[in-house]
């Protein structure tokens, strides 16, 4: 059933392409993400077949790379919408298709030449290849300046050493975006590269065993002395920071985006049990006094969340940055959609604790969000210190 | 060849459908669509374009200028341009008005095919693609589950009662579209973003010559009677006997 109460006008869907693009991956993803969530958590595999089909079917890819680059030309409210619509249905193959849509294909635009975009872009745009990005360590996640992975010098190029952690799509993937310091593991100067996984000394570690997201493959990159050609550095040597920061705000819209997908979900799921199906004392649920507070918080925070979210993508591009903006909405949306997914499971009682209700498993997925991408705790810290900078005297 | 193809904005028909105090129809929160029939229709017109068989797919739309979204849905599933019939939001419209404006349209621009739904998902009349057939005499295949084009004929294998049948109609020709005759694409976003660049001309129905007269009005609506619960019966007997004695449908 069609639940119309969310909210619409031009924050959600600000010119005709959006609204047309928000009703193609809806309907997309209903028929196509629905069906096989279930079965792609059980057997925890990336359902790469659907992946490379939805290139071809609706060519969300590059969808923030500018026309003229042979990408879609649209903006973070379009990456904001995809990711909302999809997530609604499965956060997570969502989340691969984040991993390779914002963190490498966005991220690599933003940061690449000519020569790199011809020789890349249309692999990753047209389905031919699944990318991903590596940041995190073992040793280094929220903490990124303490990462250990270096790059030193050699001949015309540069050999990486170091071990990446939790990389989404690693198993999968056919090229990385990978950041690595500069020689000195304790200094501050980073780099970016382009890494594909068939070169010599690229290998892959154990894939993760994960409370949720299991659709979404993730583990270890490891790089042992893998020769990089002069021409993947992207950007400048030692000036990664700076695309490494802009990317993140995007990448945390999105994360905070499929949050809000979650929590949509949950709201229409326990409001259609407690409304429609379950009956108690021969009452709807819905008529009871705690079923309306689980409805009406997860209506109103979820509305919430979804107009933060969208206003701060508003102000999120290459070019304007929004930290503050995309902190505030990851911070909000992750925790709402864990609250409402939660109690979308209280509502449904026994059903919601097993897996043929989808509750459980929407549960499991979102609490990821709370920690990918920077923790909520990194969102704290960063929206405090955005505000320090605004006010000291 | 030249296919023209239909593209009616319908309410969402996976929503429930309320009235409001006065009667009418109650669509201040309802969601818009093109016409799942029509959309047979667009991308059938759009794979005769890639099989080489059409040259040209244009969209018509009758419609106030919201009707230009579906319009530009189509123009995303991958016809070339389209025409927008505009009339005003509270002009009456029947299906012979309307069959009369796309006739006028199709006047103008010459069409080999013609491509309808058989019906749009609102008021379900079936009506416009069979009074277009009077209009202009063309042949007609109606509730087409497959089409073929070959020679100047169109081949239409029809859904019938009780079966299918193939007729076999002379170019240009009208037909209409049943739910079997293909699964249409879904608009994607590099559809979506040429489509904006696509022609859309606005006509109205003075350009077309033609007058807007509805002769069948709407003058109520009524939600049908709320189905009473119904029973479980235990065996065929029971089931026989409440036949019989409380439904008095069998002797």
């Amino acid at each position: 059933m069609a639940m119309n109460f969310w909210s619409k006008g031009p924050l959600y869907n600000p010119s005709e392409e959006h609204a047309a693009l928000r009703e193609s991956v809806a309907r997309w993803a209903l028929a196509n993400l629905d069906e096989q969530a279930d079965e792609h958590d059980a057997v925890e595999e990336f359902n790469i077949g659907l992946f490379r089909r939805m290139a071809q079917e609706l060519g969300i890819f590059g969808v923030t790379v500018p026309e003229e680059a042979g990408g879609l030309g649209m903006d973070a409210t379009a990456a904001v919408i995809i990711h909302e619509e999809l997530s609604r249905f499965d956060p997570a193959y969502t989340l691969s298709y984040l991993a390779h849509e914002v963190l490498f294909v966005n991220n690599f635009f933003n940061s690449s030449n000519a020569d790199q975009r011809e020789r890349y872009l249309k692999k990753v745009t047209d389905g031919t290849w699944l990318a991903g990005m590596a940041m995190s360590e073992p040793g280094a996640g929220t903490d990124v300046l303490g990462m250990r992975t270096t790059v030193r010098p050699d001949g015309d190029g540069w050999r990486l050493n170091g071990t990446k952690q939790w990389i989404t799509n690693s198993t999968l993937g056919d090229v990385f975006l990978v950041y690595a310091k500069n020689e000195d593991p304790d200094g501050r100067s980073l780099s970016s590269f382009i890494v594909e996984s068939s070169w010599e000394g690229f290998s892959v570690g154990r894939k993760e065993a994960k409370m949720g997201m299991r659709q979404s493959p993730t583990a270890q990159l490891i790089f042992d002395n893998v020769y990089i050609p002069r021409e993947n550095l992207l950007g400048v040597e030692g000036g990664a920071l700076v695309g490494m920061m802009r990317n993140l705000e995007i990448e945390r819209l999105t994360l905070a985006a499929q949050s809000v997908g979650i929590a949509m979900q949950a709201t229409e799921v326990m409001s259609d049990y407690a409304i429609n199906e379950r009956r108690a004392f021969g009452k709807p649920l819905s008529a009871f006094g705690q079923i309306q507070r689980f409805i009406g918080e997860a209506y109103a925070k979820t509305e919430a969340a979804r107009a933060l979210t969208y206003q701060a993508a508003k102000s999120t591009s290459a070019d304007t940055r929004n930290s503050l903006g995309a902190a505030a909405a990851k911070l909000v949306a992750t925790t709402t959609a864990e609250e409402v997914a939660r109690n979308a499971i209280q509502t449904l009682g026994g059903y919601g604790y097993t897996r043929e209700y989808k509750m459980e498993r929407l549960l499991r997925d979102a609490i990821l969000l709370s920690i990918g991408g920077g923790t909520n705790e990194a969102m704290q810290k960063n929206i405090t210190g955005d505000i320090v900078r605004m006010i000291r005297r | 060849m030249k296919v023209l193809v239909t593209a009616k904005r319908v309410v969402d028909p996976d929503v429930k459908v309320k009235l409001d105090g006065s009667g009418n129809l109650d669509l201040s929160n309802v969601e818009y669509k093109l016409n799942p029939f029509d959309e047979y229709g667009v991308e059938e017109a759009v794979k005769l374009k890639e099989a080489g068989k059409a040259d040209e797919v244009i969209v018509v739309s009758v419609g106030t200028s919201d009707s230009q979204k579906e319009i530009r849905t189509a123009l995303a599933m991958g016809a070339d341009r389209g025409i927008l019939v505009e009339v005003d939001e509270d002009e009456d419209l029947d299906p012979l008005t309307i069959a009369k404006l796309i006739n006028g349209v199709v006047q103008r621009e010459e069409p080999q095919l013609i491509l309808l739904g058989k019906l749009a998902v609102d008021a379900e009349n079936n009506q416009v693609g069979q009074m277009l057939g009077a209009l202009t005499g063309f042949g007609q295949g109606t509730f087409a589950y497959r089409l073929d084009i070959e020679d100047g004929y169109a081949i239409v294998g029809r859904e019938v009662d009780g079966g299918t049948a193939d007729v076999k109609v002379a170019l240009p020709a009208i037909v209409t579209a049943d739910l079997r005759l293909n699964e249409p694409r879904y608009a994607s976003l590099p559809g979506i973003m040429k489509a904006k660049k696509k022609p859309l001309d606005v006509l109205t129905p003075d350009d077309l010559d033609v007058e807007v007269d509805a002769q069948v009005r709407v003058v109520g609506y009524e939600l049908p009677p709320e189905r009473a619960a119904g029973v479980i019966v235990a065996d065929v007997d029971e089931l026989i006997e409440k036949l019989r004695n409380e439904a008095k449908v069998i002797g």
